[in-house]
């Protein structure tokens, strides 16, 4: 807008014609907060010189401060009637026509503009959404700290990906990955035996599909059959025995199923796949205190918090190894241990009401 | 052993014929969904368990002060059920004096004892509002004595049980309370479906001791004993010696918070050692929505340990005693990862129901939230209750024989029909209640009562030891329920055993080659 007001600014500068004397008074009103007058005063301009481009300009940008896009379009029109190569002004009427919500008249004018955080937007809601992630991502890498830019990028690489798989599921519906989408949104619903049902149809369909096992034991995790879970973790370890993450699972499963020399080795080689995970090494403690190898368990725990001394976890370590040292009567060190689990439940606003 | 599983009947004795009013309201006041004790006891000594059910009451929407509950109306009653040589049961409710339960009061559990040691089991109603404790005539009545024995507590108290902490031969009274709430400072919680609110809601609040005069009143030694210095939300209360120390200490289970163990010092005081004893939280340290609990040996190794119910996705909670005054959180190696892990627990149980020698676990069970299943699909409101048997320390999932999924709430636990076989009470919310009669089978067994002298009348709090196992005499436990004060035990194949007993006095008695399949009571005898 500052460069429409500039371009009236140095017409004024040589003329004194009535037109032009109007377009200053209302400069001056829009400088000095009146934005009332500004439209009055522009408004007389345009009556007197309808090829003053500058007062229409001028007139467009204080009614789009006033967020009265719909009367700002038609003298912002009438300007680029007069000079289609404002490029100020194609910036504001694709605002104003963006706002009003025809993104698809705005992005002419937005692209004349090179505005491409707006265009962006304006692509989005057009629907052209390859367009859109394109120029998002590019306004993105330039400023990385605009939420409003994130969420855009966002919203548009998500439904890029529905499109996809909407695509996928339209012509393949019978392929395995079909049914294990289908199976990802009724595990998200929580329907585990809709999901359960595409989950094992995708493997029918396609036994060696990778990760397959993996979500559908994650699916009997999160449903508390450990029994099934199992099954499923293991199956994917045979699957890809170079995955840390389904070793890990394996792990889990069978530690919820008091199964714990089978989980320590589970562990141990999730460990050896993918070293210093918190979790593991967590987990593998825990396996290990369960089954009486109080010495492994300490390591272990003594190890997450070498990773991290913080967190939750780094709490759980601190409260297991107290527990260690508790049942080896190390007194001291138990209530070292104690003391800072009880001290990240503080910092985590976890602790109880209970005066101790 | 333990080649014939137990078989249990699912029955609607005749006669029986109650149905708990909770009256669930759009308000979502968080008591409509926590009431339903139930006590199974011999209140006239004719050798019969009888059945006291304990309503609830009902709700306005919304409700208004002063908070009344119709309690006056016959429905609401709460009802006493003498069982006959039949095996059915008649009400007995107005003429044992039990009718008029206070218009103020929206009744939630019940605990027995006989606190003036005049043979006859007397009853502690626990309510929202005030307590009420009635006395066993020993006519077939009741005489409400609460204003006189000083128990009337107030708030919101939940299970309670009778117990001798300084062993001086009076049981005196622990009463849990779980909230600070009353039903003009409710909320409801939820988004797109209300629920019943988080218990970290509303503000903790301490639990209640009763110290027994002797003379037919209490003293609140709530504050002199230390037990006010801890405040909790506690829902569930149970009783054992476990640090050997010939004193009864206490279990409280908490909701949504750490669980209390509190030592008993032997000079009136407790220490509250649940953390450093390692029954506080899970061994990740996590909190629990404690519920239901109970204090008895489970693994056989003399010693008492903790069981307590919860929530889905937390898993029952068993803390193995370690015999040094330390517990071991062991809920995964005793099997209850996969058999508790998507249940809701509340009353519970260590019985042993198929007469092998070891106990086994009994959980009625049901979600807190009545539109569970609309937040999350994976859960359910009515869940059939949880029987597993117990095969040398380890739970296996067995048949219950309730087929049709119910709210349980409160359980209790008792020889119904005196056959040496352990049958069930399990109540439902807003539901009737079902009884679970034991078919039994071809092990032996030996049921024993207590008759103390120098102790308590009924040994609460004896340690008994028959053939290995131990079990602490105690009514309490489960959740707002009372349970037979008879000490059960199975024996298998043998066909007699060792009766070792600790009374509260601190005598020593052993009784030798007792016959199995009996009975027996024993007198505590003289201090020498």
């Amino acid at each position: 807008m500052m460069g429409a007001v500039m371009l009236g600014w140095i017409a004024l500068q040589a003329s004194t014609s009535p037109a032009l004397q109007h377009l200053r008074t209302g400069l001056d009103a829009e400088k000095s907060g009146q934005p009332d007058a500004a439209i009055v005063e522009f408004q007389k301009a345009g009556e007197l010189d309808p090829k003053l481009a500058a007062a229409f300009v001028d007139l467009g940008a204080v009614l789009i401060e006033k967020r009265d896009y719909a009367a700002a379009i038609p003298p912002l029109k009438h300007a680029l009637e007069l000079d289609p190569n404002l490029e100020a002004t194609h910036r504001l009427i694709g605002y104003a026509l963006l706002a009003q919500g025809y993104a698809t008249e705005a992005i002419p004018h937005l692209e004349k503009a090179h505005e491409d955080d707006v265009l962006g937007i304006a692509l989005y809601e057009a629907g052209r959404l390859q367009e859109a992630s394109n120029v998002l991502q590019k306004a993105v890498a330039r400023n990385p700290n605009d939420p409003e830019l994130l969420y855009y990028y966002g919203r548009v690489s998500g439904l890029l990906s529905k499109q996809v798989f909407d695509e996928l599921e339209a012509r393949f519906p019978d392929s395995a990955r079909a049914h294990e989408m289908m199976a990802q949104d009724y595990a998200a619903l929580r329907d585990v035996p809709a999901a359960e049902h595409e989950f094992l149809e995708g493997l029918r369909l396609r036994p060696q599909t990778a990760g397959l096992h993996l979500e559908l034991g994650e699916l009997y995790a999160r449903a508390q059959d450990w029994n099934k879970a199992e099954e499923q973790f293991r199956l994917e370890t045979e699957l890809q025995p170079g995955s840390a993450e389904a070793y890990y699972r394996l792990g889990e499963a069978l530690l919820q199923l008091g199964k714990f020399g089978e989980a320590r080795v589970a562990l141990v080689h999730s460990d050896q796949l993918k070293q210093d995970m918190p979790e593991t090494l967590y987990m593998l403690g825990k396996a290990a205190a369960s089954d009486g190898d109080s010495a492994l368990a300490q390591k272990c725990w003594t190890h997450v918090l070498k990773l991290e001394n913080d967190t939750p976890l780094a709490a759980q370590a601190h409260f297991g190894l107290a527990a260690i040292y508790r049942k080896q009567g190390k007194t001291a060190d138990a209530d070292r241990e104690m003391e800072q689990f009880r001290k990240l439940q503080r910092n985590a606003g976890q602790e109880d009401q209970s005066p101790k | 052993m333990g080649l014939v599983l137990p078989e249990f009947d699912v029955k609607h004795p005749r006669g029986l014929d109650f149905k708990h009013v909770n009256s669930p309201t759009p308000q979502k006041y968080l008591i409509e969904t926590m009431g339903g004790g139930v006590a199974l006891f011999d209140y006239n000594n004719d050798g019969l368990l009888d059945i006291f059910l304990v309503n609830s009451g009902q709700l306005a929407n919304p409700m208004r002060t002063p908070e009344t509950f119709d309690r006056n109306e016959p429905r609401n009653w709460n009802r006493l059920y003498r069982q006959n040589a039949d095996g059915n049961f008649t009400d007995v409710t107005k003429d044992a004096g039990l009718a008029n339960a206070g218009d103020s009061n929206y009744g939630m559990g019940v605990a027995v004892g006989d606190y003036d040691n005049d043979g006859f089991p007397d009853l502690y109603v626990t309510n929202y509002g005030k307590n009420i404790l009635y006395h066993n005539n020993g006519d077939g009545t009741f005489t409400d004595v609460t204003a006189r024995a000083g128990v009337a507590a107030g708030g919101w108290s939940c299970s309670a049980g009778f117990f001798d902490y300084d062993n001086d031969g009076h049981l005196d009274l622990f009463v849990t309370r779980y909230m600070e709430w009353d039903t003009q400072h409710s909320k409801i919680c939820g988004n797109e479906w209300h629920t019943y609110c988080p218990p970290a809601t509303f503000p903790a609040t301490t639990s209640i001791l009763y110290r027994n005069r002797g003379d037919g009143t209490f003293e609140d030694v709530s504050q002199h004993s230390g037990i006010a210095s801890s405040k909790g939300r506690a829902l569930g209360v149970s009783f054992a010696d476990y640090d050997d120390d010939g004193l009864t200490d206490i279990f409280v289970s908490n909701d949504g918070m750490r669980q209390f163990l509190f030592h008993n010092n032997g000079n009136g005081t407790f220490t509250e050692r649940g953390l450093e004893a390692g029954a506080a939280l899970t061994a990740d340290g996590k909190p629990l929505s404690g519920m239901g609990t109970v204090f008895q040996d489970y693994d056989n190794d003399g010693r008492p340990d903790i069981l307590v119910t919860v929530l889905p996705r937390e898993v029952y909670a068993l803390f193995h005693n370690e015999g040094d005054g330390s517990f071991s959180y062991r809920s995964l190696e005793a099997g209850l990862g996969t058999l508790t892990a998507a249940s809701s627990g509340w009353g519970v149980g260590l019985e042993d129901f198929d007469n092998d020698g070891w106990k086994d676990l009994f959980v009625a069970q049901s979600h807190v939230l009545d539109n569970v299943e609309q937040i999350d699909a994976m859960l359910h409101y009515k869940e059939t209750p949880l029987f597993a048997l117990n095969h040398q320390g380890r739970f296996e999932r067995a048949d219950s024989g309730v087929a049709t999924p119910l709210a349980g709430r409160g359980a209790a636990f008792g020889d119904l029909n005196n056959d040496g076989w352990m049958d069930a009470v399990v109540t439902s919310l807003g539901g009737e209640p079902l009884v679970l009669m034991n078919h039994g089978g071809t092990e032996n067994w030996l049921t024993i009562s207590l008759r103390g002298t120098h102790s308590n009348r009924d040994g609460l709090g004896a340690r008994v030891k028959v053939n290995g196992q131990v079990r602490f005499a105690t009514t309490a436990g489960s959740y707002i329920s009372a349970s037979d004060k008879r000490l059960h035990f199975g024996l298998g194949d043998a066909k007699l055993s060792t009766v070792e007993i600790r009374w509260p006095s601190g005598v020593n008695q052993v009784l030798e080659n007792v016959k199995a399949n009996q009975f027996l009571e024993v007198r505590e005898p003289e201090k020498r």
